[in-house]
């Protein structure tokens, strides 16, 4: 077995979930231990776990503020958003062996390739964004893009064999070979899993905290 | 004065001290400024809002000063918040140290500094957009902690400092007014109650153990008497055991500039607050028509002063009012107020303080025409008084207030139709005085107070 079939297929995919986890760990447990600020709560905000849990789900799903306060962005973005959950649905049921997955494969990566697609299209010629867009915004985009394409091209999201490869991994006895299409395909996922706590792109994660600890506040 | 941003200047060359060097200086501040330790009182919001804007634009959607502007770029909420964030990618992280061109940081020269110290008082920290930000992130945050390390470096404007905070902790009041003077001024305040109304009214002052401690924005006596005599009306009907507090004991300006620029400052002032009010062994304090007071002192004081150290209920007069309107304790007839009267939502009130409902009920129980201004309550346009800006003048700023916020205001204004604009904020009687004259609107504007006591059934 050559080098890049055990470093991309039995190596990285430990060493990208290590620093997902332990980089999303360590920024939540900053942000978590941080002192409780003067209250800056903006009114109206929901005030039982339900209303907020409510408002969380509606605004993850539905990304409601872009609905209504900046709409030219909130169709590429909702497209984009729900290609990720579906990939990850798609990985969620792969796991559990639901043949329907490879469907939410499909469906995740034609949308977040779409989605991705229409925001650094925006992002490029749109002179608004353009003006507030650093170098690393449209990398952020153009990593997406380029996951989701290598995740279509290869077929790995429609081939429910894949799964075997998964388990193999909890197993900790990686199936290998891979075909070379998925290996590109698992380079850029690992790479793109290794990024995300370094980047913004954590904000899924840091939002508990803008709106649970600051925007909603906790009145005593 | 010299150009260091647009066309305006806020801060004076011999506060500024656009030719010095001092980049250093605020390096250093902003250092201390992003430890836990120095700066617990925001650093969660301050931290979470430079870290994790994701450039979706959606704060500049609605902001009144870019929107006004015709969307000028210097104006964009981002744009502002990257002359800060731009510094923290560059001397406070990692990937900023090690690839500045990819993330976005920039070296901090002095002409960048110029441009930020005035940049940061175009923004009224009406938090608007971080009312809509997806990510809830705070542009209003990072424009006050800047406001904080130019501050920390001796750089605030003067209305805020010099003439504000330090005037107040030294007189008691922001105006320098001292207790003589201000005994003489509610004795001419009973004297205009009495003939204007035909009634007479007694003021307390300075009485221990009330009930009530009213506290105005001590500007509100000499711009705004109507709204102070409208109080005292209201007070006096309800027939509640209050008063009022000259300098003699201690601070009797509701204000508390600090808000906007410096914990430091708005520490001083908020014990002398309390200080006050423990002295004289009221049991509520009662905020007058001042936005940022009620911020300050309802929800801003709760970490900072322990509530055992602070043995009082605070309450916004507006609260009063409407509970004893309902309570029938006092009684109003709103054929008193013919006139269509409109609300604006001051944003401190309102988003900040989600004081909506209460001016709502009084004015629909005081007047017979009332009437929504569009968009309000928590998208309210803020009038651009905000962060004492209602206060400031050199630097042709009352032309920028009138041609940013004061514009999407003015607009507003007309469409509804009103005659009346209904306030309960000084800064915004103070903006909104000046939009009135320079858009020429047939609109006068009252405080909330000041209607209610027009209405009055006695």
């Amino acid at each position: 077995m050559n080098f890049w079939q055990s470093f991309i297929g039995g190596v990285l995919p430990y060493v990208s979930i290590a620093i997902l986890v332990l980089g999303l760990g360590y920024k939540v447990a900053y942000w978590y231990n941080a002192p409780a600020n003067l209250h800056w709560e903006l009114f109206p905000y929901p005030r039982t776990l339900g209303g907020q849990l409510g408002e969380l789900v509606t605004e993850v799903f539905t990304l409601r503020s872009l609905f209504h306060h900046n709409r030219k962005l909130w169709f590429p973005s909702l497209v984009m958003h729900w290609g990720i959950y579906l990939v990850v649905f798609w990985l969620f049921f792969l796991l559990l062996g639901a043949p329907f997955a490879i469907y939410l494969g499909v469906a995740g990566g034609v949308l977040a390739l779409t989605g991705s697609c229409l925001l650094l299209l925006f992002r490029l010629f749109a002179a608004e964004l353009r003006q507030i867009s650093a170098p690393v915004e449209y990398l952020n985009l153009l990593f997406i893009f380029l996951v989701a394409l290598a995740a279509l091209a290869s077929g790995a999201l429609s081939d429910f064999a894949f799964r075997s490869y998964f388990i193999s991994l909890l197993t900790l006895k990686p199936h290998l070979p891979l075909p070379g299409s998925y290996l590109i395909f698992l380079l850029l996922l690992w790479l793109f899993m290794i990024y995300i706590p370094f980047t913004r792109m954590a904000h899924f994660a840091v939002k508990y905290f803008t709106y649970h600890k600051v925007k909603w506040g906790e009145i005593e | 004065m010299r150009k260091v941003f647009d066309d305006y200047r806020v801060l004076s060359d011999e506060t500024l001290k656009p030719d010095e060097p001092r980049v250093e200086k605020f390096l250093q501040a902003m250092k201390k400024s992003l430890q836990q330790r120095d700066n617990w009182t925001f650093w969660l919001p301050y931290t979470l809002s430079l870290d994790t804007c994701m450039k979706c634009g959606t704060c500049a959607e609605v902001c009144p000063v870019y929107l006004a502007s015709g969307k000028k770029d210097i104006y964009h909420p981002v744009y502002r918040s990257d002359m800060l964030r731009k510094v923290y990618k560059r001397y406070f992280t990692l990937p900023g140290r090690i690839f500045p061109g990819l993330v976005g940081a920039e070296d901090l020269t002095e002409e960048k500094l110029n441009a930020m110290a005035e940049n940061i008082y175009r923004c009224t920290i009406c938090r608007r957009c971080a009312y809509v930000c997806p990510v809830a992130i705070d542009n209003g945050v990072i424009a006050r902690e800047a406001r904080k390390i130019f501050d920390a470096i001796d750089i605030a404007p003067d209305e805020l400092k010099k003439n504000g905070t330090q005037k107040q902790a030294k007189f008691g009041n922001a105006t320098g007014t001292p207790a003589n003077a201000f005994f003489d001024m509610i004795e001419f305040l009973e004297e205009e109650i009495e003939d204007t109304k035909g009634y007479k009214v007694k003021i307390p002052v300075d009485k221990e153990g009330a009930e009530y401690l009213l506290m105005h924005n001590a500007g509100d006596y000499l711009a705004f008497a109507e709204t102070v005599m409208g109080a005292a009306e209201v007070m006096d009907a309800a027939g509640v055991d209050w008063t009022l507090n000259s300098p003699a004991t201690g601070i009797n300006d509701a204000v508390n500039y600090g808000v906007f620029y410096s914990d430091v400052e708005f520490t001083t002032i908020i014990k002398a607050h309390v200080e006050t009010a423990r002295k004289l062994g009221i049991k509520t304090l009662v905020v007058g028509e001042c936005g940022h007071a009620f911020e300050a002192l309802k929800y801003l004081m709760l970490r900072l002063i322990p509530p055992e150290e602070r043995p009082f209920e605070v309450k916004s007069i507006l609260e009063l009012e409407d509970e004893w309107i309902r309570e029938g304790r006092i009684k109003v007839d709103p054929e008193k107020n013919p006139e269509p009267v409109t609300y604006h939502d001051s944003c401190k009130l309102g988003r900040l303080g989600g004081m909506y409902e209460e001016p709502r009920r009084i004015l629909k129980a005081c007047c017979t025409d009332f009437r929504e201004l569009t968009p309000n309550r928590e998208m309210s346009i803020c009038c651009g008084g905000g962060s004492g800006f209602a206060i400031m003048e050199k630097g042709d700023f009352r032309k920028f207030r009138m041609e940013t916020y004061g514009k999407l205001k003015a607009e507003q204004l007309k469409a509804s139709g009103a005659s009346i604009i209904a306030l309960a904020c000084s800064n915004c009687k103070g903006q909104f005085r000046e939009i009135i004259n320079y858009y020429q609107l047939p609109v006068r504007f009252a405080g909330v107070s000041e209607l209610v006591a027009n209405a009055l059934v006695r």
